[in-house]
């Protein structure tokens, strides 16, 4: 076991700062080590490769139990079952799985996500519609407890739902058993289609959930706010392509700490985007997946400011709010590099999931916009006036006060989550943020 | 915690009274979810000051359960005379501004250094500059605040922790009614605008007004005779 010193580290959205202790832990005889060993009142925090975007994986004061080298992956090319450590990464297991013509049913729009954070997140994918949340292809996971002990859980478990979106307040999630799928290829069907507003995008959504295996629509969220952009729909193909050796591996410089998001040069690349041409036909699975991977670092032109992502979801009937949103953005003058909406199909039944039937549009502004956090507040009371909610492992600025209201069972979920960790060993900023447990 | 737009979620003021911390309070920018605790002389949050296992106690308090991230330390008195040449009122001001304020800071900031976040911000003066035949008793105590907080403010380097200092020059408030009012005098919102610059600034120090800082440059270089001269006036 490896503990560093107390270092400054920071989510996706660079937005929050935070000082902690690191322990990289070798393997699962280790974790159950420093559990232990106890620790000072700030606790421990499992993470992997810190891709949230606010503080989830934060814990100042405290430890960060790092667990990248609990990477073991292990295929049953026969049953389509991954049994998988949890520092693995969906890049990694999608490779892995590849190898035997079988791919994991759930990706989100980055691959670097680990096993633990995709259980801790209940990530979903532009799948969700057919497939739902990662949890709903996990057959079995394995948990350290506070106590030390190590547990395995299934779906008949409610600690098993209490640790999926549970974002690594239950334990440690050390190993996993997820259901993959079969595919004929290394490649995604696609078909693209420019529309030119927000009801034709969502009609299109609408009538496309039947046909295909995965969409979401692309949004301009700049200039008139109509709500155009391109809509891609796809479904697993039949022709391998070959990966090209080190392309699309962009990255983004040090940029000084300069935010080059600007309502001009957002306008400027929606425009473009919204322009290229519309592809059709066979595409990379990863590329196609993954886009936000195409330019690694891609967070850092918000500059030192940082920025957030703010994403919810709201009833279908409720289309209304959407109006509204895009009015008082326009009125901030606030641009969105990319929007991206989907639409999402049934629920996990895990308290603290995030996708449930509905709409899912997904924004990242800079926090420097003025009047941005005001506007959210103002409109987190409508959305849960609406019955929506917020995507907590990306929020960073929620009132504590609207949880209940967007998790009508989160105290059922403390209830068991306190008798997982009666010492509250578990603990993140975003936990303290939000007085989650 | 502080949210992403680095907003603080929980505030206590100590001189829950105070007309400048209160306005400071009342002009971050207004959030529902905040907690803002008032610690002052009455309520559920009461304290007396001067009391050493009072200050324990409350400090203790504060942190059970929840993280602070923004504490202003607003505690002082002027005391009746203002040259505080009667003992018993120096005295005072020398237990509450100093030997209180310098136990409070040192109480909330070794909680907030276990947090490994959060910060201060201190309520100094202007009249800690250079002492002046009508308050060099009540400019000791803040120079003496001044410096410790100033020493405090580098020690807790690395740590998480920030101190910002404010230096007031005269404000029309509770505690200076009946004074005659000198140059550069600013109202309690005024003072209250220069407090929340202080806690978005990456400097130690905000002068309030701003031009007190050169006002103070000048002071410390007038010979004492003149010196003497133009702050009698």
């Amino acid at each position: 076991m490896r503990i560093t010193e107390s270092q400054i580290v920071s989510g996706w959205g660079n937005n929050f700062h935070s000082l902690a202790t690191r322990a990289a832990i070798a393997n699962v005889a280790e974790v159950a080590e420093l559990v232990s060993m106890g620790t000072t009142n700030r606790g421990l925090l499992p993470v992997g490769v810190h891709r949230s975007y606010g503080d989830s994986g934060l814990n100042s004061g405290g430890t960060l139990v790092d667990l990248a080298e609990l990477n073991q992956i292990a295929i049953d090319a026969h049953t389509g079952i991954a049994t998988v450590g949890a520092g693995v990464t969906i890049a990694e297991l999608e490779r892995a799985a590849l190898a035997h013509s079988l791919f994991p049913p759930v990706v989100p729009g980055t691959w670097n996500v680990t096993m633990g954070g995709a259980i801790a997140a209940d990530i979903h994918g532009k799948s969700h519609h057919k497939t739902g949340s990662f949890s709903q292809s996990v057959l079995r996971m394995t948990l350290l407890l506070s106590n030390g002990q190590l547990v395995t859980y299934f779906p008949h478990d409610q600690e098993f739902w209490a640790t999926v979106g549970g974002l690594g307040l239950t334990g440690i999630v050390t190993e996993l058993q997820i259901q993959l799928r079969e595919v004929q290829s290394n490649s995604v069907d696609v078909t693209e289609h420019r529309v030119a507003n927000l009801s034709a995008m969502l009609e299109l959504l609408r009538n496309s959930d039947q046909d295909y295996e995965h969409t979401v629509a692309w949004i301009d969220l700049s200039g008139d706010y109509r709500g155009r952009g391109v809509v891609s729909l796809g479904n697993y193909g039949s022709k391998s392509l070959r990966e090209k050796e080190g392309s699309g591996r962009l990255s983004v410089p040090d940029l000084a700490g300069i935010n080059f998001i600007t309502p001009l040069t957002v306008k400027a690349f929606n425009e473009l985007w919204f322009r290229k041409p519309v592809k059709n036909g066979a595409v990379l699975l990863s590329k196609y997946m993954h886009p936000l991977d195409g330019i690694s670092n891609w967070n850092r032109i918000y500059g030192a400011p940082g920025f957030l992502q703010y994403q919810f979801v709201v009833d279908e009937g409720k289309e209304d709010i959407f109006e509204r949103l895009f009015a008082g953005l326009r009125g901030l003058k606030a641009s969105s590099f990319l929007g991206v909406l989907k639409k999402f199909g049934a629920a996990a039944p895990a308290p603290l999931s995030f996708p449930r039937p509905g709409w899912t549009l997904t924004l990242d502004y800079s926090v420097t916009v003025p009047g941005l956090e005001k506007f959210l507040q103002e409109f987190d009371e409508e959305l849960v006036t609406a019955g929506g909610r917020v995507y907590l492992i990306k929020d960073s600025r929620l009132s504590p006060a609207l949880l209940p209201a967007m998790y009508p069972q989160i105290e059922q979920w403390r209830e068991i989550q306190r008798a997982m960790d009666p010492h509250h060993l578990w603990q993140s900023d975003q936990s303290r943020r939000l007085q989650l447990c | 915690m502080l949210n992403g737009f680095k907003n603080p979620g929980r505030i206590v003021l100590i001189g829950g009274e105070s007309d400048i911390g209160l306005s400071i309070v009342a002009q971050l920018s207004p959030d529902k979810s905040r907690e803002v605790i008032l610690v002052g002389r009455t309520g559920e949050w009461a304290l007396d000051v001067t009391d050493k296992a009072a200050r324990e106690r409350v400090v203790e308090k504060l942190f059970v359960g929840r993280d602070l991230d923004l504490a202003i330390i607003a505690v002082g008195v002027l005391g009746k005379d203002p040259t505080l040449s009667a003992s018993d009122n120096l005295v005072q001001a020398m237990d509450v501004n100093y030997l209180s304020t310098v136990h409070l800071l040192s109480l909330i900031s070794d909680r907030m250094s276990n947090q490994a976040h959060g910060k201060i911000l201190v309520i100094s003066s202007f009249a800690q500059v250079r002492p002046r035949d009508d308050n060099y008793g009540y400019g000791s105590t803040k120079a003496g605040l001044d410096f410790y907080a100033r020493g405090l403010s580098s020690k807790l380097k690395g740590t998480g922790v920030t101190i910002k200092i404010l230096r007031p020059g005269f404000v029309k408030s509770k505690m200076t009614e009946g004074l005659a009012t000198p140059p550069f005098t600013i109202t309690t919102e005024e003072c209250g605008r220069y407090g929340v610059v202080a806690l978005k600034s990456k400097k130690l120090v905000t002068w309030a007004p701003s031009i007190l800082k050169y006002v103070s440059v000048l002071f410390n270089s007038l010979p004492l005779p003149i010196f003497r001269k133009i702050s009698q006036r």
